[in-house]
């Protein structure tokens, strides 16, 4: 371990960790009603209820849904060896969306024990995956251009399919889809909360421990293959798992773009593009990016809430426009 | 004793278009094989269909005397390494990561030991690369890459070296020395494939002819044997005929 590049390589993973944890200190202070922390620490209500069932629900809420996110996004990017792919470019979370939309309409509140928005999600984004994994495949090889081809006709199709639904349901269902639709945190209860957090560390460690792997394949298929790597059981991994972080987080967010894609670009032009830093980093960092870009949203224009997913555009969009300027 | 390559009798067709059929060749150790024909001919077919990549349609493909579909994708990127035509390698990597990539076969742990790196060290060295090996690989030239992809094939450290044009983007002189570098892995104990349109190249450096044409292996012959008896040039253009350099060099012309 005595390599420079080692120690930099650890500086910024521990770093991002380090910005991760501070972030989960810090953002729950922040919000529209005032909080005396004295108060909430001796249990008294409401600054008690306020701090942990809104604000550090919301917080924990933001900070793995941006994880898992930017590192689904870093995830895509290495297997279809583009770095504008995320789970959107491929229609996964845009299904999650049209079936979390669909269970809205149709006012499925529970389903198998799940909320319905959960399971519509989940099952939107199988069938897409599944639709485009199909598409792709041309005699057992999945083919990375194709399934972007597919991805971004399904991408299109689901969104029609969204305006559809939308166009149709009654004038609540109308009002919860458009909500839903912004792309906001909310709080939430913590059994479903901590059951996320749970799936995403889980997922995490098992794409994190393959980051070499993944190096391999951003490279290309046969490069991998040729240098040990059994890539068809691998991309089946990718890509289940990259699927299911995206449509667990899309169920409790609603769709939040631009985390995926911008959060991994600046990492592998500012730190390394070896995916054992970029995919640590891109998690911390992301997760840092969300809930932060929540946690603005909530005192900017108080009492008035602007979504997390509107300010991560706001800020992501301008900012990835200007290091293409600067870095290319 | 098994040769460390035995390709018996394989074919290969996708869907009813034919690519190779009956193509047989052993390769042994200390060779140096140029892979040669015209466009189309398979060649990187065969290349694929050895690397493992792609399975025969027909026959067998033994290394070291064990079919390669019996063999474990890490063991067999033990002992061979395979340099693709195409690879997407214009990324944000740097040379040495790159290079260190080759070697994930040898072990899997997250991060490689001081011996890995200095494997990627010395195959930087001979591929004329280690100065570039902090650049991403966004920054090289087209020559440059190669040289380092090139040493990530040599940082595997594989008994049979399987190389699609590695003299692509090269300038002459790192052809020459590509080639050179390679004939010194075959005099060492490696057996090298590559695939070349450069005859002169071949003759010059390579041990051994083998051209496909017509779907099969059309010739298969020491250099030496084919200076001598030089109908295979027709295979590739009626254009080309053996004449010889001041110093006595067998030279292809073309008229």
């Amino acid at each position: 371990m005595s390599h420079p590049e080692h120690r930099s390589a650890q500086r910024w993973i521990a770093g991002s960790a380090l910005a991760f944890g501070v972030a989960a200190v810090i953002l729950p202070l922040a919000g529209p009603a005032p909080l005396d922390l004295g108060r909430a620490w001796a249990g008294e209500e409401p600054d008690w209820s306020i701090l942990v069932y809104l604000r550090v629900s919301r917080t924990l809420l933001g900070l793995f849904g941006g994880a898992a996110l930017a590192l689904a996004g870093s995830l895509f990017q290495a297997m279809l060896r583009d770095a504008l792919a995320t789970p959107y470019t491929l229609g996964v979370s845009t299904g999650a969306s049209l079936g979390a939309v669909i269970a809205i309409a149709l006012g499925w509140h529970v389903v198998a024990g799940v909320p319905g928005v959960w399971a519509g999600a989940l099952a939107g984004a199988a069938v897409v995956l599944l639709l485009i994994v199909v598409a792709a495949t041309r005699q057992r090889q999945v083919s990375a251009l194709g399934l972007l081809l597919a991805g971004v006709a399904t991408n299109s199709v689901c969104s029609a399919l969204i305006l559809l639904v939308h166009g149709l349901a009654g004038m609540s269902d109308s009002f919860a889809i458009s909500r839903w639709l912004i792309g906001s945190l909310d709080s939430v209860e913590y059994p479903p909360l901590l059951a996320y957090i749970c799936v995403v560390v889980m997922l995490a460690a098992v794409i994190g421990r393959q980051a070499r792997q993944w190096n391999l394949l951003a490279v290309g298929e046969a490069w991998a293959a040729t240098r040990g790597a059994r890539v068809t059981p691998l991309l089946f991994a990718g890509y289940t798992s990259g699927s299911i972080l995206a449509a667990t987080t899309v169920a409790l967010t609603g769709p939040i773009g631009f985390i995926g894609l911008v959060v991994p670009h600046v990492v592998r032009t500012r730190v390394s593009a070896d995916d054992r830093v970029l995919m640590p980093c891109s998690f911390f960092l992301g997760g840092v990016l969300l809930a932060s870009c929540d946690a603005i949203g909530r005192v900017i224009l108080a009492p008035a809430e602007v979504p997390a997913g509107a300010i991560t555009a706001l800020i992501g969009g301008p900012y990835l426009v200007w290091l293409v300027r600067h870095r290319m | 004793m098994n040769p460390l390559l035995r390709v018996h009798d394989i074919g290969w067709h996708i869907g009813d278009v034919r690519i190779l059929q009956h193509v047989s060749v052993d390769v042994a150790r200390g060779e140096f094989v140029a892979l040669m024909g015209r466009n189309g001919a398979g060649k990187s077919t065969l290349l694929d269909l050895v690397a493992g990549l792609r399975s025969p349609s027909e026959g067998v493909i033994a290394l070291e005397g064990r079919s390669i579909s019996e063999w474990s994708a890490r063991d067999l990127a033990r002992t061979m390494s395979h340099l693709p035509q195409m690879v997407h390698a214009e990324g944000a990597f740097s040379a040495e990561e790159l290079v260190l990539m080759g070697r994930y076969p040898h072990s899997g742990n997250w991060i490689e030991s001081a011996g890995d790196r200095q494997a990627a060290q010395r195959a930087m060295t001979r591929c004329g690369c280690l100065q570039f090996r902090q650049r991403r690989l966004s920054t090289l030239s087209g020559g440059e890459r190669q040289r380092v992809l090139l040493a990530a094939c040599l940082a595997q450290e594989p008994k049979l070296l399987l190389l699609d044009e590695p003299a692509t983007f090269l300038d002459i002189d790192q052809q020459l020395q590509c080639f050179s570098m390679l004939r010194e892995e075959a005099a060492r104990g490696a057996a090298c494939i590559a695939v070349t349109h450069d005859i002169n190249l071949a003759l010059t450096f390579c041990t051994r002819l083998l051209v496909l044409a017509e779907k099969t292996v059309a010739t298969d012959a020491s250099i030496e044997a084919a200076v001598e008896n030089p109908a295979w040039l027709s295979l590739f253009s009626p254009r080309l005929e053996v004449t010889r350099t001041p110093a006595g060099r067998p030279w292809i012309s073309y008229a």
